[in-house]
């Protein structure tokens, strides 16, 4: 049997800060079978960035088991199978657009040169074809956020985690881009948790929402989203998706 | 820093108009019976002098510019190891507070009896821009953006890459910053060396050996050509960096709090860490001493300045005579670094008042940092005397002028929506000057006491030792002449261990205050 893309069971963490403990996890435990597409919903402080950096390996669980593609997150990382892309774009000033999504390849210490056709490819992808060699500081939000997942994209990630990747972007331009993730998770078929704070966008994305509650932190649901691939923007005024997202709403304000 | 091209219009109208006031007063002896002599009668006397120049520069340029050179790479080299293992930073403390606040001139004369040649003038150049370097270098390193750095880590990398792809690069603007204050450090460590020790050339050595001459023109030369260079090394480092940073700032403000690693250790690790970074400095002193191979009668260890001062023959009148010295050298320097700091304070916020007033002054001030102020003493001796009024002046100028700096770009960093909220409601000038400026410009002044310390402290036994024939700085003098090397080893110690003391006083005072204020401290 092949592993799950992402495995966690009953991680724990707590912070001890100066004033308080925070429980920020408590025996979580999410498996994202291989290819299938889940988003992470909840409210503010539930821990939600705490579990993707615990299944990055960025942060050490007090207890619990993390598996991505059936290995440790710190072996994961280190054969490249892992996409990043993180709440805020996090990009290099200096670099250019190009020279930003190279920074995983030169991580990882694979040759530039056998990628250029990927990265034009990625570039192309995300839209940012003739900003090749633009500096961050010269393009919009929403450009750096799309820059970002060119980044996420490179390495060709069997596992792709992405922290609210559009939380800086306005409505409309957020749409497109979930139009635009769910036309690239479709070719590359890596197994992607994102997190978010968009019910629609949840929905709209994903095979599935897990939903978190907050003190301790833990999740409480996890829903089926059963709608037809490719999705339509038209999707997002469908009654069923209407009653799909009241639902969920209800399951994360604790009804 | 401000460089607008309206502001260096200004700057150049105040130049002039101070070099045409310098004439008039210069050609009519209206200073202390000639001794400041006008502008062109200065340049003359260089040119009648051009031929013993070229030696003389090309000394102090080779010392220093090697001293820059070992300086920077050590500097850069120890930032890096801080920043990769935080421990070796913490064990480094008293070590990195030893080379800051030690008074160069202190050590010059051990430095000439146990090296030779030109190896104490580089050394001193050196220990003048490691600090420097070193700080700058982990306030870059640290400051990197944490978002990207974690973003290597997860793609595995480990520190050495997150140094390589992150942090180094945007350390650079904070590298070249340092390099361009270490610059002028590095001409005076060596001209304080060449004061401190024989040798033919070099600029230092020019201006001790035309001071008993009476030749206020000359004098002047040199000094006009100390700052000169120092002023062109400084300014060398300007172009660079604003050549290197055009248009790569950050886009985002990094709001990531630094890991406090302090935080849930055990108290008696805290407390070896302590006393390794206490020991360490003096391991060093050890060690060197003991590698050096010198004859322990010219080079004393520690133990062997302890047994000098305390169980010698000579004990008791060691003691005295430094006793005596202290009694002379600490008083004044509290004076004159009060009476700086204060100038300074009262001066920084009353021009914040008058926002023009800072802009128009700040170019001149700015340069004045670049000037080899304490190397400079031999000129005020002209002007004021061998009396204790010089070493007061020395001591005032030498701490007056970076804690106006330091000050004025505090105030000016105050955010102007602060300033506003007085003024929208109805307040007065003086209001906004009660309720915003001077609370906010607390951490600065704790800032300047931090950094004029040392200065204060050099500047009065600079003065000491070429002029006044009073406290530290001649005991020191003295015991060089005598060959007394058990009182130079002392005096160096004690000196080096006030500066220490003072500085952890302010410190402590530092945090005290600002910790019970909620203020951060400024670096
Ligand atoms: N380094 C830390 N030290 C102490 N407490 C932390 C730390 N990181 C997170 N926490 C705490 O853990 C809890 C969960 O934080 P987390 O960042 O995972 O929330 P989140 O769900 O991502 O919130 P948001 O939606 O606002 O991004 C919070 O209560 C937070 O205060
Ligand atoms: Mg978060």
């Amino acid at each position: 049997m092949k592993p799950d893309g992402i495995y966690l069971a009953g991680v724990n963490k707590i912070y001890k800060g100066r004033s308080k403990t925070v429980e920020a996890l408590k025996d979580v435990s999410l498996s994202c079978p291989t290819s299938s597409f889940t988003a992470l919903i909840g409210p503010s402080g539930c821990g939600k960035s705490t579990l993707m950096r615990i299944a990055l390996g960025l942060e050490t669980p007090d207890s619990g088991k993390v598996l991505l593609e059936g290995v440790t997150p710190a072996e994961a990382t280190k054969i490249g199978k892992i996409g990043i892309a993180f709440q805020d774009a996090a990009l290099l000033p200096w670099r250019s657009v190009r020279r930003n999504i190279e920074v995983p390849l030169n991580v990882l210490r694979k040759p530039i040169k056998d990628y250029t056709a990927k990265i034009q490819e990625m570039i192309n992808l995300v839209g940012l074809n003739g900003f090749e060699d633009s500096l961050p500081g010269e393009l919009s939000g929403g450009m750096r956020q799309r820059v970002s997942i060119a980044r996420a994209l490179v390495t060709t990630p069997k596992v792709l985690l992405m922290d609210e990747p559009f939380g800086a972007l306005d409505q409309i331009l957020r749409r497109q881009m979930n139009v635009e993730l769910q036309r690239i998770w479709d070719e590359t078929k890596a197994t992607t948790l994102l997190v978010t704070h968009g019910i629609d966008e949840a929905i709209f994305l994903s095979d599935r929402v897990a939903i978190m509650h907050a003190n301790p932190g833990k999740i409480v649901d996890i829903i089926d989203i059963p709608f037809e691939r490719p999705r339509k923007m038209s999707l997002f005024s469908d009654t069923s998706f209407h009653k799909l997202s009241i639902q969920i709403a209800e399951i994360l304000h604790g009804q | 820093m401000v460089n607008e091209p309206s502001n260096s219009k200004t700057m150049y109208r105040n130049l002039i108009l101070l070099v045409l006031l310098w004439e008039v007063v210069g050609r009519l002896d209206l200073v202390a019976g000639g001794a400041l002599p006008s502008l062109s009668e200065i340049i003359i006397r260089m040119w009648i002098d051009r031929h013993d120049y070229p030696l003389h520069i090309g000394s102090t340029l080779y010392a220093s510019s090697a001293g820059f050179l070992i300086g920077n790479i050590l500097g850069v080299c120890a930032g890096v190891l801080f920043v990769l293992y935080p421990m070796t930073l913490r064990l480094s403390r008293g070590f990195n507070i030893a080379i800051f606040s030690l008074p160069p001139i202190a050590i010059a004369p051990i430095l000439v009896i146990t090296l030779s040649g030109m190896a104490p003038r580089i050394v001193l150049a050196t220990m003048g821009v490691y600090f420097i370097t070193m700080t700058a270098t982990v306030v870059g390193l640290s400051q990197a953006d944490s978002r990207t750095s974690e973003l290597i880590r997860a793609y595995g990398g480990n520190k050495l890459q997150i140094l390589r792809l992150v942090q180094f690069r945007s350390a650079i603007p904070s590298i070249l910053a340092g390099f361009r204050i270490a610059a002028p450090n590095a001409v005076l460590g060596a001209i304080l060396a060449e004061f401190g020790g024989g040798g033919r050339w070099g600029l230092g050595t020019y201006l001790l050996g035309s001071l008993g001459r009476g030749e206020p023109d000359r004098l002047w030369g040199i000094g006009l050509m100390a700052t000169l260079i120092s002023g062109a090394s400084y300014f060398l480092f300007v172009v660079i960096s604003n050549r290197f940073l055009k248009g790569s700032t950050s886009i985002t403000l990094n709001t990531a709090i630094p890991t406090d690693i302090t935080k849930n250790e055990h108290v008696l690790k805290t407390f070896f860490i302590t006393m390794g970074a206490i020991f360490l400095p003096i391991s060093i002193w050890w060690a060197l001493i003991f590698f050096s191979g010198l004859p322990s009668m010219i080079a004393k260890t520690p133990w062997g300045v302890v047994e000098y001062l305390f169980f010698s023959n000579m004990a008791e009148a060691a003691q005295g005579r430094l006793v005596a010295a202290i009694a002379e050298t600490l008083p004044i320097t509290f004076i004159g670094m009060t009476a700086g700091l204060l100038f300074a304070f009262l001066l920084a916020i009353f021009s914040s008042l008058y926002f023009q007033v800072i802009r128009a002054f700040m170019p001149i001030a700015l340069i004045t940092q670049t000037m080899p102020l304490v190397a400079l003493t031999p000129l005020l001796v002209l002007i004021l005397g061998r009396g204790n009024s010089l070493t007061l002046w020395v001591t005032i100028s030498v701490t007056f002028f970076p804690a106006f700096v330091t000050l004025t770009q505090g105030i000016l960093l105050v955010p102007s929506l602060a300033k506003d909220l007085p003024k929208a409601y109805g307040g007065s000038k003086w209001q906004e000057l009660i309720i915003v400026t001077i609370p906010a410009s607390l951490p600065y002044l704790f800032a300047a006491t931090r950094l004029t310390v040392p200065r204060a402290l050099l500047g009065v036994m600079i003065a000491e030792w070429l002029a006044t024939g009073k406290g530290l700085g001649n005991l020191l003098n003295q015991s060089r002449g005598y060959l007394d090397y058990g009182m130079i080893w002392t005096v160096a110690a004690v000196s080096v261990l006030l500066s220490i003391i003072f500085y952890q006083l302010v410190v402590y005072t530092e945090r005290k205050v600002l910790g019970k204020l909620g203020m951060k401290t400024a670096e």
